[in-house]
């Protein structure tokens, strides 16, 4: 059998896609962990539409942030009714608790319950008083808060008509209207979209009077309507665009004209805009045939349909809002921002990829090292590692600026533990660790079942200094510092060293390791690659470093030094690595003197000079830099002493350790002592230059 | 009493701001009708003293944008075995079946008033229809060519992320710290006022450069 070619083709609508707005997640989150916690029982919500404004792209039933239940006070006036592209419509919400609850949904009888919601205010006359909830929809979702992802599924529930309507015509509104009545049509609509009480109202019937009078009336005046019009369409705000299909709010807007009117024949006018105004070519007018029911006293409910497909599939969406909602990420971008200020207006040649790449260990994790933590996390360094074996005492936190009250209660934290935590608290994108471990000295001699261990531990140091790219010397002794100052020579590490006296300070950067050189340049001429790096901590000393704790008063062996030098000297100590890791030659740079200098930017560095000492008081307020060469002599850094470490490793650590004269004798300290006894000297009128005085810190 | 009618430093006072935006969004609803007018949100229980107008912040939004599939982002339900809806809901033939067409990207710019640098700051950001906010780099494609090259190249003003100051949801933002000065300077290339410029202008000024940078051009009838 053929197919009539006369025979009307099924009415095909074009089903509504969903949007939601960003904010509305924002607003939902907060409700959830506000106000509902683990409470999943189904919330009304608000969505919004309005007419198609674009002749490419069609419109959406929106969620903003306004669509939940109104709470919290905003400092937006929120949205009132009168809003031309909000037309308001009654949803519901069902949000689980879980994914698998999520899955578990029985969507078929949610979407058969909102329907019957619809299909009630058909027979009750509500759709009428209050069109808009011809449009009612459902969303189920599931909110991993935890993760700030969300997954959702709207359906637009949908009245099938059995059999289903047909359509007879349909074309642009500016083909079926005469112009005369076009304009009066396009007039009236703007009228109607204009004022602020049926702007929202999104189905109304259109009277064309035989003298191409157009008025546009309310639903609810169907029966004041009939007898006067020449025309009388069914309008209604489609958000569809397309020029062959009038869009979703047809259908349940079709139940209900043959539901409460038993019309046959039903013309329909598909209302779209362009620019704010009426745009008749855009628009359609329709012919449906509708089968009417067969006269049964108690219309039953029709079936249903409408869940939305997600580019194609029925399956849900889903959106990812953690970059805009998570903590910890939108303080990192906030830390970024910064930064990134300061080289924009300031410093626009800046690296900021090295300084947050940069791997920095913190041997002590007393006042100094507390206050280089806070001033590395200001430039943006996230990677710090401590090693400090104390505990927090109660005298600590005032001055150690990571730890609080809380630390030393009881029997005190770990510093290196608390330390870490500390820094997690103050930036989560912090990363941090601590050891908890002695570093071993010269001079204080150890028995042989604690060999073993000390070794350990001097080879978890040098595994530690290995990892990382600078090293901030930070300990309360001298001697302490000599194995890190050897290793860090060793492995040719940034070391950046940090002391305090009573009312004054040093901080210093090491010279490059001896063996940084290439070694054919090493062969040529040791004196002269010698001169050409800078000193470290030990150079200018004379004697090997000593026990300087044991017969001290209890006050000299905890160094007692004015509050304000470790904040000085802390962050000196970081301004200095910063200026290392901007300069071209990195450890290599040579030293500056400020009093050499141009003043103003260096070329090298945009940060400045870039000295080799700053040493500073508080009793006079001043500060100066100096400049040390490296010694040959040195007992941490020189050639002798490193390649004398890397032929006999533990046992020369072993014998600097346990014996201090070693050091002196292999370094060739004990015979510039011998040579310098011997020499008398006259000590009258001579004055010396303060800045050549090598102080004894 | 400043009435503050004229401009010479650059900057803007709150009262100014409410005055130069109204102005903009007259002058931009005769001349711009390529586009939608801006609306003015006014801020609840923020009034101001002198000339009992609300503060507020002007609004142009869903401004459209079409690109090609490429551009929409991963959707990772995709990838979820597809659900028993099937068995349940039996195929509808009323239901079109839609090819998929261009994704549509929307614009919503704010011009909002910078109590701390006392100028106006454009805030913007992008989604997707289905409400999906767009990347900076996603953004970036959208922009005109000459946009882009502006951008890289101008020390008066970079994108940055930032909270907005009514939404508490990070905006993209046109960085203010160099507005102050480059307004000073075409106050000063403006021969009739000398180095003052009409608060009535502020804005169509301002937004004669901004706006270039987001790609929305305000025609020269404007600037009159």
């Amino acid at each position: 059998m053929s197919e009539k070619e006369t025979s009307p083709a099924i009415l095909q609508f074009a089903p509504l896609n969903s949007s939601v707005d960003e904010g509305f997640w924002h607003s939902f989150s907060s409700l959830k962990l506000d106000k509902l916690g683990i409470d999943d029982s189904p919330i009304s919500i608000t969505g919004f539409y309005g007419p198609c404004s674009h002749p490419q792209v069609s419109n959406h039933l929106t969620l903003l942030s306004e669509s939940l239940p109104l709470d919290e006070q905003s400092s937006i006036a929120s949205t009132s009714h009168g809003n031309r592209n909000k037309c308001p419509v009654p949803g519901i919400l069902y949000n689980t608790n879980t994914l698998e609850s999520f899955h578990k949904l029985d969507k078929q009888s949610l979407l058969k319950a909102e329907a019957n919601k619809i299909w009630d205010d058909i027979q009750s006359g509500k759709a009428l008083e209050d069109p808009a909830v011809l449009s009612r929809f459902l969303v189920i979702s599931f909110a991993d808060l935890k993760k700030w992802s969300f997954r959702y599924w709207f359906a637009f529930p949908a009245l099938v008509l059995d059999p289903p309507a047909s359509l007879v015509d349909l074309k642009p509104a500016s083909a079926y209207f005469s112009s005369e009545e076009a304009e009066s049509v396009s007039a009236a609509c703007n009228e109607w979209r204009h004022s602020d009480l049926t702007t929202d109202v999104p189905f109304f019937l259109v009277s064309v009077s035989s003298d191409s009078k157009t008025s546009i009336r309310h639903l609810k005046d169907w029966e004041a309507c009939q007898g006067d019009h020449h025309k009388l369409l069914f309008g209604f705000y489609d958000p569809c665009h397309l020029p062959n299909n009038p869009g979703w709010p047809l259908r349940n807007y079709l139940a209900l004209i043959r539901s409460r009117w038993n019309l046959e024949t039903v013309w329909f006018f598909c209302y779209r805009e362009s620019r704010g105004f009426a745009d008749l070519n855009l628009s359609l007018v329709g012919q449906a045939s509708v089968t009417l029911a067969s006269g049964e006293s108690a219309p039953t409910v029709p079936n249903s349909v409408g869940w939305e497909l997600n580019k194609g599939k029925r399956v849900p969406r889903s959106i990812s809002l953690a970059n805009s909602m998570d903590p910890t990420r939108l303080a990192v971008s906030a830390v970024d921002l910064n930064l990134k200020l300061m080289r924009w207006r300031a410093l626009p040649s800046l690296d900021l990829n090295v300084l947050s790449s940069v791997k920095c260990l913190l041997l002590g994790a007393g006042t100094l090292g507390c206050q280089v933590a806070r001033t590395l996390m200001g430039w943006g360094i996230r990677n710090i590692t401590f090693v400090d074996y104390g505990k927090v005492a109660m005298s600590n936190p005032v001055r150690q600026s990571l730890y609080t009250f809380e630390d030393c209660v009881g029997r005190g934290e770990f510093k290196a533990v608390a330390a870490v935590k500390s820094l997690k608290q103050i930036f989560p994108a912090m990363e941090s660790s601590g050891v908890v471990m002695a570093i071993p000295m010269p001079g204080h001699p150890i028995s042989s079942q604690e060999e073993d261990s000390i070794l350990a531990d001097c080879k978890r140091l040098s595994d530690l200094i290995e990892s990382h790219d600078a090293v901030f010397l930070l300990t309360d002794t001298r001697e302490s510092r000599w194995l890190p100052s050897l290793l860090c020579a060793n492995a040719n590490k940034i070391a950046i060293n940090a002391a305090l006296g009573f009312d004054s300070y040093m901080v210093m950067r090491h010279g490059a390791g001896p063996t940084s050189l290439s070694d054919d340049m090493q062969n040529l001429d040791m004196n002269k690659t010698n001169k050409q790096r800078l000193g470290c901590y030990f150079c200018n000393d004379v004697v090997a470093p000593q026990d300087s704790m044991t017969d001290r008063t209890l006050d000299q062996q905890c160094t007692v030094t004015r509050p304000g030098l470790a904040p000085i000297a802390g962050a000196l100590a970081v301004e200095l690595l910063v200026g290392v890791l901007q300069h071209p030659l990195g450890i290599n740079a040579k030293g500056d003197n400020s009093s050499l200098s141009n003043g103003g930017n260096n070329d090298d560095s945009p940060l400045g000079i870039l000295p080799h000492q700053i040493r500073g008081s508080v009793s006079q307020f001043s500060q100066i830099t100096l400049l040390g060469q490296a010694s040959n002599s040195c007992t941490a850094c020189s050639e002798t002493v490193i390649s004398e470490y890397r032929e006999r490793g533990n046992s020369f650590i072993l014998e600097a350790i346990n014996h201090p004269t070693y050091l002196e004798d292999l370094t060739g300290l004990t015979e510039l002592k011998k040579a310098a006894n011997s020499f008398n000297l006259d000590w009258e009128d001579d004055d010396t230059d303060d800045e050549d005085v090598a102080v004894d810190m | 009493m400043n009435s503050g009618r004229e401009v010479s430093d650059g900057r803007l006072t709150v009262e100014g701001f409410s005055v130069a935006a109204r102005a903009f969004a007259d002058k931009w609803k005769i001349h711009n009708q390529s586009f939608p007018p801006w609306s003015w949100v006014p801020l609840i229980n923020r009034t101001l003293h002198l000339s009992n107008q609300e503060e507020g912040y002007l609004s142009l939004e869903e401004i459209l944008i079409l690109s090609s599939l490429e551009e929409s982002p991963e959707d990772e339900s995709l990838n979820v075995a597809t659900d028993c809806l099937e068995k349940e809901e039996s195929v509808d033939h009323t239901i079109l079946v839609q090819n998929q067409e261009n994704e549509a990207h929307y614009y919503d710019f704010h011009i909002v008033y910078s109590s701390s640098y006392k100028v106006p700051v454009l805030y913007f950001r992008g989604y997707c229809s289905g409400g999906q906010p767009l990347s900076l780099d996603v953004i970036k494609k959208d922009l005109p060519s000459c946009s882009v090259s502006l951008l890289h190249e101008s020390k008066w003003t970079f994108i940055t992320q930032e909270e907005h100051p009514y939404l508490n949801r990070p905006w993209f933002k046109l960085h203010p710290c160099g507005t102050e000065d480059w307004i000073k300077l075409l106050s000063q290339s403006s021969i009739s006022t000398g180095c003052q410029m009409p608060v009535d202008l502020y804005l169509v000024s301002w937004f004669s450069v901004v706006g270039q940078v987001v790609g929305l051009r305000i025609p020269l009838e404007m600037l009159n």
